[in-house]
């Protein structure tokens, strides 16, 4: 169970990447956030932005064409 | 290591350009990439306060999907690169000067000032340069 649910469903390129960006922000380091989306980009652009932003992807998932990630604020 | 910067001189005043140069902007800050856009030529256009709104984007097939589709603004795109992420915006002092403009004339909080392209161009000595 993740501490924080950020829906971005119907939302494209960049703003999942946004908005999951300013919800990590408010989040205490150690904290998780779980984002849902629904943009097929959104398996590659996250694996990216954990790289580059030093944050931990903790579960990447599909089901059908909902994509879900568990993303660990570490930095 | 530290994300090398990324550089965007920004000339055109078409919409799917500014849509392209908003989007890597503010993809690259929030992946902790600083980033500096130099604006100049057309685009600085697109940057006026005194705008319309439904006249501030030109384009092509593109731009009129991307207007159809509602996909987000280009301007507020910038912004949020900038609230959060290292995204500096530069116009061109050129352009400004050939518009007849102060800086005053462009969008509130988007720009950190006016910039010679000598000195934009040393900067972006050390990174990625991209032109649109």
């Amino acid at each position: 169970m993740a501490d924080q649910l950020l829906d971005v469903k119907g939302l494209n390129c960049p703003l999942p990447i946004l908005r999951a960006k300013k919800a990590l922000k408010d989040l205490p380091i150690g904290s998780t956030l779980q984002v849902v989306a629904t943009d097929p980009g959104a398996v590659k652009d996250f694996e990216a932005f954990c790289r580059t932003t030093g944050n931990q992807l903790v579960e990447s998932k599909a089901e059908g064409k909902i994509f879900s990630f568990l993303i660990k604020r570490t930095a | 290591m530290a994300a090398s910067p990324l550089y965007i001189l920004l000339c055109s005043g078409e919409h799917e350009k500014l849509q392209m140069a908003a989007m890597m902007a503010s993809v690259a800050a929030v992946s902790e990439r600083p980033v500096e856009v130099f604006v100049s030529m057309n685009a600085i256009l697109a940057f006026a306060k005194d705008v319309d709104p439904g006249a501030r984007y030109q384009g092509g097939a593109f731009s009129r999907l991307l207007k159809e589709r509602h996909a987000p603004d280009a301007l507020t795109l910038f912004q949020q690169g900038k609230d959060l992420g290292d995204l500096k915006m530069w116009a061109c002092s050129m352009a400004l000067d050939v518009q007849g403009w102060d800086i005053d004339r462009l969008q509130d909080g988007l720009f950190d000032g006016a910039l010679g392209l000598t000195k934009f161009l040393s900067d972006s000595e050390t990174g990625q340069f991209v032109t649109l």
